[in-house]
């Protein structure tokens, strides 16, 4: 359903990005990368207000013409990008929400691994394996 | 101020995840002093030994189980009262070898290994070697001499995890030295 779903720390460097698999792969990776701009814009417009009035989803970040991609900020910073085909029309906006959702539960249980130390690279199967079911196209 | 009256419970009776984490961050700490998986090993059983000599007490204070006939009452009464006292499962009691001696512990799910995935260069660690010293500590104090080890681990790649208990012999008290 996805075609890429990316997690980046709160320094915006990237732990964890999954693509499926395509010839050019490297478009995705700039898309997400470009996505970090509007995500900062968007968190940082509503830091006047009180902070935890801030929804943890951002919705749609920006359309390009092939692609959508969506924004998901955790209260320790910890971005989720996913990136989605515009063809695939019939993703409504709860369907993304639960992705995140199930994104957001998938990091914390990876977290609660004693052995990451938070800010490593994503190694975990079972968050993998989480992922992979999101890539998957039917 | 009247919701205090309210707090049901044993006040003894801690989160499930707080213990999880606890032990995850104990573990994680072990490794990262001593380096090597069988060291570390050794002093999970240390400690759970430490942790068994003093659990026995607790636990034959509020069970109120009575003696032990043999090896094999022992073996229900750890699987079906201690176990469900301390972790809130029961394992199954099983595989008794044919002298009566031995028998195995089997475990669907392990409260100390929730999220917990072993790192790559770790495949000796027994995760969850505390358990094999309490074991042995409470036994060591209610006068029996078990070996208690794990046969399979489910963080290892095994469908179940199963910890063998073997009766070497009975302790008699000895007598110190010196005195007749």
């Amino acid at each position: 359903m996805a075609a890429c779903v990316a997690v980046i720390a709160k320094e915006n460097y990237p732990l964890f990005i999954k693509t499926i698999p395509t010839e050019n792969e490297l478009k995705f990776y700039y898309t997400v990368h470009t996505s970090l701009d509007v995500v900062e814009e968007k968190i940082s417009s509503l830091g006047k207000n009180a902070n935890d009035l801030r929804e943890l989803y951002l919705g749609l970040l920006y359309p390009t013409e092939d692609y959508k991609v969506y924004g998901y900020v955790t209260n320790t910073r910890v971005k989720f990008v996913v990136v989605v085909d515009s063809s695939n029309a019939s993703l409504r906006d709860n369907e993304i929400r639960t992705m995140f959702k199930k994104l957001h539960n998938a990091y914390v249980d990876m977290l609660c691994n004693p052995f990451y130390k938070p800010g490593d690279n994503i190694t975990s199967k079972s968050f993998d394996n989480i992922v992979v079911g999101m890539l998957q196209q039917d | 101020m009247s919701r205090q009256g309210n707090r049901a419970g044993d006040p003894r009776k801690v989160n499930g995840e707080l213990f999880t984490l606890t032990y995850g961050a104990l573990v994680a700490q072990l490794i990262k002093d001593y380096e090597n998986d069988e060291q570390v090993n050794k002093q999970l059983d240390k400690m759970g030994y430490n942790m068994g000599v003093r659990l026995i007490e607790d636990f034959l204070a509020r069970a109120n189980t009575g003696k032990c006939n043999d090896f094999r009452e022992t073996a229900d009464v750890i699987a079906k009262v201690a176990f469900k006292m301390y972790l809130g499962l029961t394992p199954v009691v099983s595989n008794w070898s044919t002298a009566g001696d031995e028998f195995s512990l089997l475990l669907e799910s392990n409260p100390l290994t929730e999220f917990v995935e072993l790192p790559p260069g770790h495949s000796n660690l027994n995760y969850s070697n505390l358990l094999c010293g309490a074991l042995r500590g409470a036994l060591e104090m209610v006068q029996m001499d078990v070996d208690v080890r794990f046969v399979q681990d489910i963080l290892k790649g095994d469908n179940i995890t199963e910890i063998r208990l073997k009766f070497i012999k009975r302790l008699e008290d000895a007598v110190p030295v010196g005195e007749d």
